[in-house]
């Protein structure tokens, strides 16, 4: 048992520190699901995304010749929580650029297609923008039921369909898409395949999706006779469903370290808060921000343990959904808690950057509106409790 | 960072269940319940063999020199068995803060009885006002020649029944509190068992003009609750150990039922109400078992933590209580019956909730670490 971290991320740690105090504006803080909407956070997420890739940082555990460091799963973790303490952005490349993209893609991609997107990822420029399209209106939890459709015509695939709440659709230059390219098979999971898109191709057309406080995070995306190259399909036909559940398997293990570092700094920014402005000593709010202290140290650890079980070799199979749930209750907890504490003043939209009377620069007002988006992204806690049940106490399928 | 147990860790774990299931199965536990003593002497001593009673004493004490950690694991599994007999109580809250503040004449003289299991020990801690706080003990000690009178009532002493020493918590000034290592059979002092719902002999101990040597001050006089603050903030990490092994038994239990019991021609475990709410235990439990061994850890390596020791108590006191209910809940009437295991448990729960500070306890020391604390994004 051993619950230091090295020299190596310690060394890490100080060097993040470093970096986000002389680029970032001091009170800086941002979340995901935020730097797409605005021109201008965007380009200043591009911008550090830049520096991020000059760091060696952005995707550093992947190996040196596809522009990565090689850096251990713990040293990303590190960099993950620092990065999200801190409120870096441009750290995912689009969604999931970094986070599954790119790891996908070496697993199963062609020599090809690692040698032509994996430095575009890693470079950090607008070229290694990606979105990701698997929601359609009538599959989101039964992923499966897809119906966008890809029928293959001499060297090409002919693709038709419609796919929704695609993030960043607008701002990405690829589209990992997963489409039907067996309507027939057996088991709908077995006739999946996914492809490489670019999204400047004639017949692809996106339509913005706002959310309730006004962001533009997510798109309708429509296919009309979209012609992809042969060469863009991933993997083997007929094999996605297995290739995405190990994609989203990664997805997962990184977000561990990520959610902790910025919940972590949510519960900062409260204690030091309501310490300035005395609520801290009514007794009701000081055990709120206690327990939730106590929660975030859970997860803290939780995390620490699918990073140490992805470390030894084992893929994680329920750990990453638990992890999910835990953070989704956090979140909403820390949401509640937060404009509990702002009281009338969490009424501002936090989109009104100038408003004189906006407290914590709008931080708390903004989790508040998006936690329930996080929680609905990459799988609803419902199904991750599924997936729990399942597979963490193999109990039989409940649905 | 790694999460592995060593193999000595292993062996620790491995030892301890079989022996457990073998000489402590639950119809042992169901007749302790009823027995006047609450323990089986003749378990106990074969627990002394096994070294469990000097397990992270020194050898010079007769002990095995192992470290908190694997102390940690061993109490683990005597919660997930269920273990009726005094030994946190003798080992974790007497022999610990003896070896921490006893002067080398007093460890000499009790560590190795402790060890080899000829004596039982436990702490009079609380009292009437039921409070871990210093404000709660009231009990005196007036000095009088060599010795102290002591005079007082402490409650919810456990195995005062039975013990041979007991540490007394004492006032000794208005301002000054001292530990004192005092004989059970002292003239004046007084044991009733109260009824607890776990059966686990608790006492009330009235002292009456009790007279305990002045060379029986454990620690410095007037500073005793320095050794209650170790016991808050480091053994009570035991006590968590012992309940996480509790509510991971009591998870599997609900967990196996759920597979087997059949309603509406499925296994009720494939319904989803109770799905989830395994799920939810399930997660929680894995998080307080990493707590556990980070807060152990942590101690073990001379860093102890109290912000983290409190985090830890809070949250085995909420996630056994929770594992018990909803481990209730999935078993239906049966859960609700003395005859299944499970209630051995939950009956526990208050007792352990009750030991070295309950949620409320902690979350407010947690938060009087957190109003003091320097944030990262304040000290860069
Ligand atoms: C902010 C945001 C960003 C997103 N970004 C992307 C993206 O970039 N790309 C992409 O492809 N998708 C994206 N999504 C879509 C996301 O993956 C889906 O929302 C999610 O899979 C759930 O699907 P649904 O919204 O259709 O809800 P449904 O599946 O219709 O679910 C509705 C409700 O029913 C429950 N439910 C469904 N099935 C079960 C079951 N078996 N057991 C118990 N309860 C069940 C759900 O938990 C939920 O409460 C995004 C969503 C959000 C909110």
């Amino acid at each position: 048992m051993d619950f230091k971290f090295g020299e190596k991320e310690e060394k890490l740690r100080k060097e993040i520190r470093e970096f986000t105090k002389k680029e970032l504006p001091p009170g800086w803080l941002s979340s995901m699901l935020e730097e797409e909407s605005d021109d201008k956070d965007w380009a200043f997420a591009m911008s550090m995304s830049k520096k991020l890739a000059e760091k060696g940082w952005l995707t550093m555990s992947w190996p040196e010749e596809y522009g990565g460091k090689g850096a251990s799963l713990w040293e990303q973790l590190v960099y993950s929580e620092e990065a999200s303490y801190w409120g870096i952005p441009g750290v995912t490349m689009g969604i999931g650029g970094v986070d599954w993209v790119g790891p996908s893609l070496m697993m199963f991609g062609s020599e090809e297609q690692k040698n032509k997107y994996l430095p575009l990822i890693a470079s950090g420029e607008p070229d290694g923008i990606w979105c990701t399209a698997y929601s359609e209106p009538n599959a989101g939890s039964d992923f499966a039921k897809i119906r966008t459709r890809a029928v293959r015509e001499g060297d090409e695939y002919v693709i038709n369909g419609q796919k929704i709440w695609t993030s960043a659709a607008h701002r990405a230059r690829w589209c990992w898409l997963a489409v039907k390219t067996d309507p027939d098979a057996a088991k709908p999971h077995n006739g999946i395949s996914v492809f490489v898109v670019d999204m400047k191709s004639k017949g692809i057309t996106v339509r913005p999706l706002m959310n309730y406080v006004g962001l533009h995070i997510f798109n309708e995306v429509f296919f009309d006779d979209l012609r992809v190259p042969a060469a863009n399909l991933v993997g083997k036909e007929n094999n996605g469903w297995y290739q995405l559940m190990h994609s989203l398997g990664y997805e997962r293990g990184s977000i561990a370290g990520r959610c902790y570092g910025y919940n972590k700094r949510i519960l900062d920014e409260l204690i030091v808060y309501t310490r300035g402005n005395g609520l801290f000593r009514e007794r009701e709010i000081r055990h709120k921000l206690a327990d939730i202290a106590v929660e975030l140290e859970t997860q803290k650890v939780l995390g620490y343990e699918t990073i140490w079980k992805m470390s030894k070799g084992d893929s994680p199979v329920y750990e990453p959904s638990r992890d999910k749930v835990f953070n989704d209750h956090i979140l909403e907890r820390l949401a509640m808690l937060g404009t509990e504490i702002l009281g009338g003043y969490s009424q501002i939209d936090p989109l009104s950057r100038n408003c004189k009377w906006t407290k914590l620069n709008g931080h708390m007002e903004k989790l508040f509106w998006l936690f329930l988006g996080f929680a609905f992204a990459a799988g609803t806690d419902e199904v991750e409790l599924n997936i729990v049940g399942q597979f963490g106490l193999k109990l039989p399928k409940s649905y | 960072m790694d999460f592995d147990f060593s193999e000595d860790q292993v062996m620790i774990i491995d030892s301890a269940r079989k022996f457990l299931e073998k000489e402590c199965p639950k119809d042992k536990v169901r007749e302790l319940k009823e027995d006047e003593k609450g323990y089986d002497p003749e378990l106990w001593s074969r627990m002394a063999e096994m070294g469990w009673m000097g397990l992270i004493l020194p050898e010079e004490y007769e002990g095995t020199g192992m470290d908190f950690f694997d102390l940690t694991i061993l109490m683990e599994e005597m919660g997930r068995n269920i273990l009726p007999a005094p030994f946190f109580d003798t080992v974790a809250l007497c022999s610990l803060p003896i070896l921490e503040y006893g002067t080398s004449e007093q460890k000499k003289r009790f560590l190795p009885k402790i060890a080899c299991g000829e004596e039982i020990w436990t702490l009079a801690l609380t009292e009437p006002s039921a409070s871990y706080e210093p404000s709660g003990v009231e009990l005196r000690a007036t000095s009088l020649q060599e010795d102290y009178v002591l005079e007082g009532t402490k409650l919810f002493v456990p195995y005062a029944n039975v013990a041979d020493r007991l540490l007394v918590v004492a006032r000794t000034s208005q301002e000054g509190i001292t530990v004192l290592i005092v004989d059970s059979g002292s003239q004046g002092i007084r044991t009733e068992v109260i009824p607890t719902t776990a059966h686990d002999k608790q006492c009330e101990v009235v002292f009456d003009k009790v007279r305990v040597p002045k060379d029986n001050v454990l620690g410095e006089v007037g500073k005793g609750w320095e050794i209650v603050e170790f016991l808050l903030q480091r053994v009570s990490v035991l006590k968590c150990a012992e309940m996480l092994g509790g509510a991971q038994f009591v998870l599997e239990m609900a967990n196996s039922y759920a597979k087997e019991r059949v309603q509406f021609d499925k296994p009720i475990g494939s319904f989803q109400a109770i799905q989830h709410k395994l799920a939810e235990v399930f997660i929680n439990v894995e998080g307080l078992r990493r707590l556990v061994y980070e807060a152990a850890w942590n101690i073990s390596t001379g860093s102890p933590s109290r912000l983290l020791t409190s985090m830890v108590k809070a949250k085995a006191n909420e996630v056994y209580q929770q594992t018990c209910i909803q481990g209730v809940k999935v078993h239906g009437a049966i859960g609700f019956t003395e005859e299944l295991d499970l209630s051995l448990y939950f009956l526990r729960t208050k007792a352990s909730e009750f030991m070295l500070g309950d949620t409320g306890f902690h979350r407010e020391r947690i938060a009087v670490e957190l109003e003091d604390y320097q944030p990262l994004f304040m000290s860069v």
